[in-house]
Formats: structure tokens, sequence, C-alpha cells
């Protein structure tokens, strides 16, 4: 505590990685038919009572089983923001725009999704819909949609 | 079990044993605030603050602190099983010591009823924060992130969540960005007073308006930067408290909540802070207050992005739903004013220490109340800090010297 390096030439650090680059993420059950309905191109949410809920979480906030349906939109902006530079302040290349994106149907939650919009252009309450990939290219994960644009 | 959802649910009524004894702190000491502190081990850090909260409480913690609570994350810290770690330098090593892997106020909350249970009487808490040792700060928090519906989405600045909240607040309640621009203005000001606030300087409204933005609707003044940090704070019972100071602070009450947690952040209700609110309010009914209005001297709250600031004191009760950013306007807020708030400066100008940033909000309250409490008309302070994106975890303590 009294006696310390000083210079800053005189610490020596020790470069190590954390071992967290392999892992398995179990989907669940619910979350595994969103992936399976993904691939074919449509978002499932959860019929609870009192609405539908969005993104499905197998069980309904008063504990029911719920049941599983298809939610089709319109889809709108919530909230969003648009990040111009990264967390070390890096300015990004052009900015992106990510989004809360609720379907017209659910009664809570939504999709956090990127947005492909002139920046200046979004607002909260704005349509837009999903941009799938192609069929073949799809693999059961969020960004089987590519991104939501302006309806 | 009703049908409403989490996100309405707020404030689950606790009620405490009022005959149980009160609880004080007796010390705190601090080491770093600073961007980096390259010359000493996160280890190292923990225990020179700890050093000088023992010889500030006036305790030799083998002898007489009776339980240690750490609170860390072992992402933060690169080490599995990190709180294996959390004894030796808090002089706990074969005593009573377990990790909250929460904010330390969370862990205040937890020494707090340790000592209230009777079963303590005296107890440190300790949090620390190396940042500068993150290389790649982003990825870690990219693995908070959920791994099925948001992180694959590769987002440019995993503090994105911050800025859905900024825009949905202001939507709602008509904070503008000049408003934003002042709390900065003003914290990173007050800042210059403090020896913790690294971050601290001249800033002006239109120096912040002027800048770029980093995440709309925010520029990099609103976003508290990362400070390299430990506090260690010494609580104990009443008894205890009265052998060891003549000017204890006592915790009168603390409260934490968690609202949809991270594995459903679509479900936060944006905009709002439902957590602070729930932890407020069980932090004030500990206290016995029933509406914190004319009841309290001063406030460090939450301010990692500017908005949060004026969303905090809202959802604490200590303005008006909306009535913020109206209130900032006419100096309410300010040294002096019907409520002071962050007078330290504020996270904006200190920095961001990870886990230990609700224990330095609460060491800032606590210094205050120790050396000025006659300042105030009340001497009592609300202390709020909330974990950060992307959690939606709070904590509240209500301190006062009387």
């Amino acid at each position: 505590m009294v006696w310390k390096a000083w210079r800053i030439g005189d610490v020596i650090h020790y470069p190590g990685t954390q071992e967290v680059e392999k892992y398995v993420y179990t989907p669940g059950i619910h979350g595994l038919e969103f992936a399976k309905a993904l691939k074919e191109g449509r978002i499932l949410g959860m019929k609870c009572p009192g609405g539908i809920h969005v993104p499905p979480k197998t069980y309904c906030p008063d504990g029911s089983p719920g049941e599983l349906v298809e939610v089709k939109g319109p889809w709108r902006i919530a909230t969003f923001t648009i990040v111009y530079e990264d967390i070390y302040g890096n300015p990004l290349p052009e900015p992106q725009v990510l989004a809360l994106i609720r379907p017209d149907d659910a009664r809570r939650g939504g999709l956090i999704h990127i947005v492909k919009a002139d920046p200046d252009t979004v607002y909260i309450g704005m349509e837009v819909k999903p941009r799938w990939k192609p069929p073949e290219q799809r693999t059961g994960h969020i960004t089987d949609i590519e991104y939501f644009e302006p309806a | 079990m009703g049908a409403t959802h989490p996100n309405i649910v707020v404030g689950t009524p606790i009620t405490w044993v009022p005959l149980m004894r009160r609880v004080a702190i007796v010390g705190a000491g601090w080491a770093g605030f600073r961007p980096q502190v390259p010359e000493l081990s996160f280890r190292e850090l923990v225990f020179e603050a700890a050093q000088r909260a023992y010889e500030d409480a006036g305790v030799d913690p083998r002898e007489d602190v009776d339980a240690f609570v750490s609170c860390q994350e072992d992402y933060w810290e690169g080490i599995a099983i990190a709180d294996e770690f959390a004894p030796e330098p808090i002089g706990g090593a074969l005593r009573p010591t377990y990790t909250v892997a929460g904010d330390g106020l969370q862990g205040l909350a937890q020494a707090y009823m340790m000592i209230k249970s009777g079963a303590f009487d005296i107890v440190a808490v300790e949090s620390h924060a190396k940042p500068s040792d993150i290389v790649t700060l982003d990825g870690i928090y990219d693995l908070a992130l959920d791994p099925h519906t948001i992180r694959p989405l590769r987002a440019a600045n995993p503090l994105f969540t911050a800025g859905l909240d900024a825009v949905a607040y202001m939507s709602r309640t008509g904070a503008s960005r000049v408003h934003l621009a002042m709390v900065a203005a003003a914290n990173k000001r007050m800042g210059l007073h403090n020896p913790r606030a690294s971050y601290a300087g001249r800033v002006t409204v239109d120096d912040i308006l002027g800048a770029p933005y980093y995440i709309y609707p925010m520029t990099r003044y609103e976003v508290a930067p990362f400070a390299d940090a430990a506090v260690v704070m010494v609580l104990a019972s009443e008894e205890a408290a009265r052998r060891l100071t003549d000017n204890p602070v006592w915790v009168e009450g603390v409260g934490w909540s968690t609202e949809v947690g991270t594995g459903a952040v679509e479900y936060h209700k944006w905009g709002h802070m439902p957590s602070l609110k729930a932890a407020g309010l069980m932090a004030y009914r500990a206290a016995g207050i029933d509406s914190p209005t004319g009841e309290v001297g001063f406030a460090e709250v939450e301010d990692r992005f500017s908005f949060m600031e004026l969303l905090s004191l809202e959802e604490l009760g200590l303005a008006g739903e909306g009535e913020a950013h109206k209130m900032l306007e006419t100096g309410d807020f300010s040294p002096g004013g019907y409520l002071p708030v962050n007078q330290s400066g504020g996270s904006l100008s200190v920095g961001v220490p990870f886990e230990a940033l609700g224990l330095w909000r609460a060491l800032e309250a606590y210094l205050e109340l120790r050396e000025h409490a006659d300042k105030y008309d009340v001497p009592r302070a609300i202390v709020a800090s909330w974990r950060g994106p992307p959690t939606y975890t709070s904590a509240v303590a209500v301190l006062g010297a009387q």
C-alpha cells in the first residue's frame, strides 16, 4: 500500500481469454416453436388471459399454459434509438436504428430488431414490416428476419 | 395469482418487525475512482478501500467484524467463481463471508438485514470494479443479452437499450434534449468539488447540444464513462454504533427489485422504471415514510444516462410523473434548492464502477450526512441506483443523520 510501481512502463499485464466462445443455449419449449416458425417465415406469440404476448415464453404471466398463435401485425415502432458510435466511441460507418417493434394485436412485449430506414424519418408509431431472408438461408434464429423496414 | 403481468405489479408490501434494533453506517473507505488504476490488481484496490474503512470505523476486521458481504460478477472479473477471491482482501478469511451477484447497494441491504436480525453486530460490505482490465467490454455486455432474441442482432452498441428508454421517456413526459443536457452540464460541474469525480468539467448546455450523438437522443457527455474503484462500508447495530462513533448515519430503510430481467427485455415497461419504483416503496415502508415529499434533505440518484436522473426522481416519488424536467428548470434540484440532487456530480462525473456504483452513491450520501447534516432541514438522503443496461434491477436506501 505504501510502495507501488509509479511508472506506467513498470506495470506488467497478463493477457487472458475467457473460455465462453462455445456454449449451447437451450431455447426451451416455446422458444423451439418460435425458432421453427421463424424458418417458415412466421412470428409466434402466446395467447394468454388478457391478450397476446410476444415473444412467447412458454408460461403466461398468471402461470397458465396459454396457446401459441401466429402474430401478423401490423407492426409498429413502440420506441427506438439510433446508435452512432460503438461503446469505445468509434463512429459507425452508418448509424444503426434499433427499435422495440410491437404488433397491433399484442398486449405486451414485441421484438427488438434493426430498422432499415433513414434515421431522420423514424418515429414512435411508425408502421414497419419484417424483411425475411430467403427460405433456404433461414436457420431458426431471430436474424431470419434481416431487419424491419417501413411498411 | 392474478392475471396481471409482472410489469404492472409494483411494490409488494413488506412489513418489517418494528421493534428490531436500528442499523448505522459507522465507517467507509474507498480507493481508485480513476479511469484506470494500472498499478493495482482489483484485490489490492479492495484491500486499500477495506483498510481505510476499518481505520475510519475503528474496528479490526479479524476481531470486531462479524460477517462480510461482497458484491461482484464473474464476467467483470474475468475469473470463474470469483466469489472465492472475496474474503481475503477484506479480512474475511475463515469468517462468515458471502457474495451478492448484484449491485453494492443490494449488499448494503443484506448487511442491514443481517444486523436487524440480531445475529450479527458489525458487518462489512464491499464492492469493486476494474473495467480498465476488460479488453473487450462490448463482448461482455453482449453476453448479458438474451442469446435467442437479442444477442444475434449484433447491436453496434450494447448500451442501446438506454436509448430506447430515453426516447420513450421523452415522448411520454415532454422532457426535451435541453433538459437532458441541463442534467449532464449540472452534474459535470458539481463533480468539480468531488475528489472521486474523474470526469467532471465545466461543460455547458450548448457544448452538449452541439456535440454529435452517441446513442440517440444522447451525446457522449450524457452517458457515464467507466471507472476503476472499490468501496467498503462498515455497518453496525445501534449499540455497537454508539460505542464506535459520535456521528453514525442510520440506514432507515432499504429496498430492491428486479423487473422483467434481461431474459425478457421486450417486456420491459419502456420509458419507465418499475423496479426503481418498487425498490423505493419498499425502502420508504421500512423507513416509515408514507410520502417522501418534505421528508428528504437531498438525493443521490441514478444518472448513468442523463434522462435517467429525471426518470429516477419521478419513480421515487420525489417529483410528480412528467414533472421532473419542469422542476429542473426552476432550480429545484440544484444545491440549496427544494431537493438537491447528485451534488456529488453523479455517475456522469464520477464514472461507473460496475457493481460498486450503488455503494458509491451510498458513500457520497454517507459522507455528506456525516459532515454536513446541519445544512439540511431534514438530514436524510435517498440513495437510488440501477444495475445498468441491459438489466432492470434497482436498489434504494434511505439514510439519515438523526
